[in-house]
């Protein structure tokens, strides 16, 4: 068990000594600022920041709180202001005439407090009138504060698996992801009296490689099974590389540095395999992770593509077979902040429910103006912090989903999904259920029609006359 | 008083007015300059123009923000017009332009004038009384936030009664001296301050997107800055 010691987190023994923080801290961020490109937007961020409080209504945690601390632009002038005062020559010479300001330990505590009571989800900066990205700020304080080992103990112990360790963030060996799989082939020939749905493992030359949050090996066999079932009835090139198969990527929520050596390890698997492109599971950080990509490899990094990219690009196509039936269950969409929020991802989702649903409903607001699970930036994984996510920053989530009356409530997103299950359960709904949408998908993939992605004409007809029918 | 009044408007107003431009000059180049490095440095050297145009645009103009809190909103957008507006088209001021330098452009009437200088200042002690009265904003505060809108106010208040001297409690001379001398003010204040967003918002969209794309190896070379690429985990 860890220590949580000044933090509402566990964190390692290591990050309750103190010696010299403040010097360590700096000297990190002096490097930081060398290495990176994160000098310019600080420079910018500190000239213009006018305290205008706009962030703080578009805020679900402050909506909630009303706490001064959880103001977007607090938290971010807490970053700014160790900035201003050590690498800005205004703030140095300030210093040398005035005093004031210091860094002291007590401030990285506050810091180290803030940034993980932030999800780090951006809704804040469209309401910024300076185009502040508060999300950016937060980032960056993380990294830097892990350098002074100030790191939610949870975040740090699944990257020191998945670098270090077995090699994945849940730690499943190749064994058991071999038996996890098998098992799901057999289910398939359970269920849908299928044998020739499989989970191929190290195909060389295809051309995807198939990066799921790890996660779903044990906790969604559904979204997996709708995954296969996919790529099975449009006939796609596809194969889980046993050298790494976590799209999982932390570094993303606390370290560039991190983040950097888990993308490289992605890539290095698609090139170890000859493969072409890098398919994203439904997992929302792990796509906005994977689009890196080509920050870390170069522009010739493998193409990336999630797999609801994927999967609408086939149902539009009429590569898909859907039985008659649709789902007639009242569902909603919630859009994980990773893929939604810059407006990246945000049609296709819905134009596969409105094909496969007969009652979709939108929460509102929705779409690049979602409210966060309340999981987001890692802090989902964070155990010892529940009844915080579920009810202060997870309290608007779920008004929006009791507002909906679903019954089905979807996200493609793992984090979002654990989040969800734990914000219905926390603040009863109980009449929800979270799943992906693969897994509804796969309640109304026709297997019948769909032997083969090349033999049926039927089933491109069939879903062609569908996708009329249902207006999308 | 002429003496000084001639000074103000001056060697003074020359100053003031040199160093707001060569200081905002100075902040955009640099910011460019910044930008463009960024870029060069960047591992993914391609950005979502079209997105960071669009979100540019929206707050330039910001009218669709307007919902979001709108009595500030409004506020803020009608200090903004009227200060931009009145300084820059007031006929008595294009008269000096076109006595010092020779250029004109045309001038507003001088009652929408009068109009708008009443707008402004009512619109700058409105915005300092809704900072401090919304309990996020005066939790956010700094001195200068509630003594820029001010400092802006004055030469305002000192231009409405120098172009109203009837209706004036002190001397002609005197007003016009407080009113170059604040506007002084505030041009050297400009590139110092927050008012610098007058020329750093066109691009601060953008720079929010570079700041995203991140030189490919900077992760490494934090590590070999900081002794800890052997270290473990």
């Amino acid at each position: 068990m860890g220590k949580k010691g000044k933090y509402s987190f566990y964190v390692e023994d290591k990050a309750l000594e103190v010696t010299e923080r403040p010097r360590r801290f700096l000297e990190a961020f002096a490097a930081v600022l060398e290495h990176s490109n994160y000098g310019l937007p600080l420079e910018v961020y500190t000239r213009l920041s006018t305290k205008c409080s706009r962030c703080a209504a578009s805020c679900q945690l402050y909506q909630t709180t009303g706490e001064d601390r959880d103001i977007p632009c607090h938290r971010s002038e807490l970053l700014l202001k160790i900035f201003r005062r050590y690498f800005t020559k205004s703030g140095l010479l300030k210093a040398r005439v005035f005093g004031g300001f210091t860094l002291t330990d007590e401030y990285l505590d506050e810091l180290g407090e803030a940034v993980y009571r932030c999800t780090a989800c951006r809704r804040c900066k469209s309401t910024c009138p300076m185009g502040i990205d508060h999300g950016l700020v937060t980032h960056l304080a993380r990294w830097l504060l892990s350098e002074i080992d100030v790191v939610p103990k949870a975040l740090l112990v699944a990257t020191r698996v998945q670098l270090e360790g077995v090699g994945n963030t849940s730690a499943i060996p190749v064994p058991a992801l071999k038996d996890t799989c098998e098992f799901l082939e057999e289910e398939f020939q359970d269920i849908y009296n299928r044998d020739d749905i499989k989970f191929p493992m190290d195909v060389e030359g295809a051309e995807y490689v198939f990066f799921p949050a790890v996660s779903d090996y044990l906790l969604e066999p559904d979204t997996l099974m709708g995954n296969a079932a996919v790529m099975h009835v449009t006939g796609g090139s596809w194969t889980i590389g046993t050298g790494n198969y976590d799209g999982i990527n932390y570094g993303l929520f606390y370290s560039d540095r991190m983040m950097e050596r888990i993308v490289k390890n992605v890539v290095a698997e698609v090139r170890r395999l000859g493969g072409k492109k890098i398919l994203v599971g439904e997992c929302g950080h792990a796509t906005r992770s994977a689009w890196f990509a080509s920050t870390f490899c170069g522009p010739d990094a493998p193409e990336v593509v999630n797999c609801l990219q994927y999967a609408w690009d086939q149902l539009r196509a009429g590569n898909i077979p859907l039985k008659e039936e649709r789902i007639e269950e009242r569902v909603t969409y919630h859009d994980p902040c990773n893929i939604a929020r810059a407006g990246r991802i945000t049609e296709e989702p819905r134009e596969i429910l409105n094909a496969i649903c007969t009652d979709f409903v939108e929460m509102t607001p929705n779409r690049t103006e979602n409210y966060c699970c309340g999981g987001g930036g890692g802090t989902v994984s964070i155990d010892e912090i529940r009844a915080f996510r579920t009810g202060l920053m997870g309290k608007r989530k779920a008004e929006q989903i009791r507002a909906t009356g679903a019954k089905y409530l979807v996200s493609p997103c793992a984090n979002c999904k654990k989040q969800l299950k734990e914000v219905c359960e926390d603040n009863g709904l109980d009449e929800v259920e979270v799943v992906g949408l693969h897994d509804l998908l796969l309640k109304v993939i026709d297997f019948d029609i769909g032997r083969s992605a090349t033999d049926s004409k039927d089933a491109q007809a069939h879903a062609a006359k569908t996708e009329e029918g249902e207006g999308t | 008083m002429e003496f000084w009044l001639a000074w103000a408007r001056g060697p003074a107003f020359l100053f003031a007015f040199s160093f707001m431009l060569l200081g905002l000059t100075r902040l955009v180049a640099l910011t460019a300059w910044e930008t463009a490095r960024a870029m060069r440095r960047a591992g993914n050297k391609t950005l979502p123009y079209r997105q960071v145009l669009t979100a540019t645009l929206k707050w330039l103009l910001p009218f669709g923000k307007l919902k979001d809190r709108l009595l500030l909103s409004l506020t803020s957008l009608t200090f903004h017009i009227a200060i931009l507006i009145v300084p820059v088209f007031l006929a008595g001021h294009i008269a000096l332009w076109a006595r010092g330098l020779g250029i004109s452009w045309p001038a507003i009437p001088n009652p929408l004038a009068d109009v708008l200088t009443i707008v402004a200042i009512i619109m700058a002690v409105a915005l300092v009384i809704q900072r401090a009265a919304a309990r996020p904003t005066r939790a956010l505060s700094r001195f200068q936030d509630y003594a820029i809108p001010l400092v802006v106010a004055v030469p305002f208040v000192s231009g409405f009664l120098a172009m109203h001297p009837l209706a004036s409690p002190f001397s002609y001379e005197a007003t016009l001296f407080v009113h170059v001398m604040s506007a002084n003010l505030v041009f050297v204040l400009i590139p110092i301050t927050k008012l610098s967003h007058m020329v750093l918002i066109p691009g601060v969209q953008l720079v929010s997107e570079v700041a995203w794309h991140w030189p490919p190896d900077a992760g490494s070379k934090v590590a070999v800055a900081l002794g800890k690429e052997n270290e473990p985990i």
